[in-house]
């Protein structure tokens, strides 16, 4: 196993995603969350060609993996790694890990990364994970009742709707849009039909969010293998252009109106060399709509506060004019734990590779990709994102 | 057993906490201040976020402030909370200019309504963080 650098002559790394997949999702199981890991690996390493010999880094991403690790992960699978990473950035995490693979084979320290992120989850899981999540919910915010990131996110659309005038019926195209997507998709466990009437009629769950802004916690496991792009087909490959993540901006606000993509999103566009218009899709955190809207905002797709309009104006299936979470999203396919954070760069990887088959964005070169996640006293505290591209 | 007796989540108290919990078991609101860079804090910490100091100070907080948004949740996580529904969570911005997270009682909350803490001895014994009415 040759260790590669992936450096061009102007210095963009050649290195990018050869390989994707998912599990299965699942609303309950019995099967271990080491079992569903298991068969994204094989999937991911289906996908990119390669052989399971080539695999020298790991990356992991999950609630419920402890006390396992990426180490004893690595053990499991029968993986000597040179490079191992547990992400610890929530529904951030996994894009943050891809981030950091690819520093970790500019630097020679592996040159083949499988990264993974999922849970096998549930509701009741989910539930008392968050009561324990960090000593500060434990102690500051669960005695209080706080209804887990429900009536935390209840707080930050309730003050983003106050401040700038956000209008639910313009953050349900979200739920709708996405629905529609999920409705080609086998392996999204909410299908059904799915009407903005329906959103805004829907029952309360920590008001002003209602069913349709929540996601389903599920189990299931994302994949993806990242290495230096001239090692496979050329339609295998797809090009990490630029990255960056962000933790805790700002920095001591409870309930903040913006994250940290604002901090890094000219340099990410930059880097890449594109602009927003060059994007035939975004994947961006779902969970909740308000954050896909405070996403939308902070990467510039928007002015701060003007996502209200921004949403009214466009449509968001696959098929839609601004094409979001084209598989249907978590809100649709359901929220396996950590898997919720590289859902996204999953479909942005089967787009581009255009096996997206029945939600397949037309002509989909070029993407973004946005993580959210790792609540703590009160909002998400971290932030990150991708530009992929097709070779 | 208590009529007040509830099955709530508490709080773990430690020594970074115990003066702002012990305070609410006698009513009142216990809040840090740095005394290097004078900023107020909340949550209860180690060491000042603001200037990394270790030289914190504890002082009784007036228990008034406006609320700066609120959820009422309808589905709480823990079920010992499931008779009080909907829970009134507010982001509370007290006068001395910290925020905090609390439950309003007594009432529906609005955004930008003055409340004040609670301090009734059966609330106290109840509740295991303090808890805010609207100020009239």
């Amino acid at each position: 196993m040759a260790h590669q650098t992936g450096h061009t002559a102007n210095g963009k790394g050649e290195i990018g995603i050869v390989g994707f997949s998912q599990s299965d999702y699942i609303k309950k199981t019995d099967r271990t969350l080491i079992s569903l890991m298991a068969d994204a690996g094989r999937g991911a390493l289906r996908s990119s060609g390669l052989a399971k010999s080539d695999i020298d880094g790991l990356s992991v991403c999950s609630f419920g993996l402890p006390p396992d690790n990426a180490v004893t992960l690595a053990e499991q699978f029968g993986l000597s790694v040179g490079w191992a990473y547990f992400g610890t950035a929530g529904g951030a995490g996994p894009v943050a890990a891809v981030l950091n693979a690819v520093r970790a084979i500019e630097a020679g320290h592996a040159s083949t990364v499988l990264c993974l992120a999922g849970d096998a989850y549930d509701v009741e899981g989910h539930y008392k994970m968050m009561d324990q999540f960090n000593v500060a919910l434990r102690n500051y915010g669960a005695p209080n009742g706080f209804g887990g990131a429900n009536g935390l996110f209840g707080i930050i659309q309730r003050k983003h709707m106050e401040t700038y005038g956000t209008r639910r019926d313009q953050l349900g195209r979200i739920s709708v849009g996405q629905r529609r997507s999920a409705q080609r998709n086998e392996n999204a466990l909410l299908r059904s039909d799915l009407t903005i009437e329906e959103y805004l009629s829907a029952r309360v769950i920590a008001d002003p969010i209602t069913l349709y802004d929540c996601v389903l916690p599920c189990a299931g496991v994302e994949a993806v293998i990242v290495t230096a792009l001239d090692r496979v087909n050329p339609e295998y490959g797809i090009r990490i252009l630029a990255g960056y993540e962000q933790h805790n901006h700002p920095v001591g606000e409870i309930a903040p109106l913006s994250g940290g993509w604002e901090i890094f999103r000219e340099r990410l566009f930059a880097d890449a060399g594109k602009e927003h218009r060059d994007m035939d899709f975004v994947q961006a955190y779902d969970d909740y709509p308000i954050m896909v809207a405070i996403q939308l905002e902070d990467l510039g797709f928007c002015r701060k506060g003007e996502v209200g309009a921004f949403l009214e104006g466009h449509t968001f299936a696959f098929d839609g004019s601004f094409p979001l979470n084209t598989n249907g999203g978590q809100l649709s396919c359901g929220q396996a734990g950590a898997g919720g954070g590289m859902i996204g760069l999953v479909e942005a990887v089967r787009q581009l590779r255009g096996e997206a088959g029945g939600y397949q964005v037309e002509n989909a070169r070029c993407g973004l990709v946005s993580g959210y996640g790792m609540v703590g006293f009160g909002h998400g505290l971290s932030s990150s994102a991708v530009i992929l591209e097709k070779i | 057993m208590n009529a007040n007796a509830k099955n709530y989540p508490q709080p773990v108290e430690d020594t970074d906490n115990a003066p702002f919990l012990r305070g609410w078991r006698n009513g009142r609101l216990m809040l840090q201040r740095c005394t290097s860079c004078q900023k107020e804090i909340f949550y209860p910490r180690p060491m000042c976020p603001h200037c990394w100091s270790d030289e914190l100070k504890w002082f009784e907080a007036s228990g008034v402030g406006k609320i700066v948004s609120y959820s009422l949740i309808h589905r709480p996580n823990h079920p010992a909370f499931s008779d009080e529904v909907p829970i009134a969570l507010a982001e509370i911005r007290l006068v001395e200019g910290v925020t905090m997270l609390a439950r309003m009682l007594e009432g529906l909350p609005q955004t930008g309504m003055s409340v004040v803490l609670i301090s009734d001895d059966n609330v106290v014994a109840r509740y295991p963080l303090p808890v805010f009415r609207p100020l009239t």
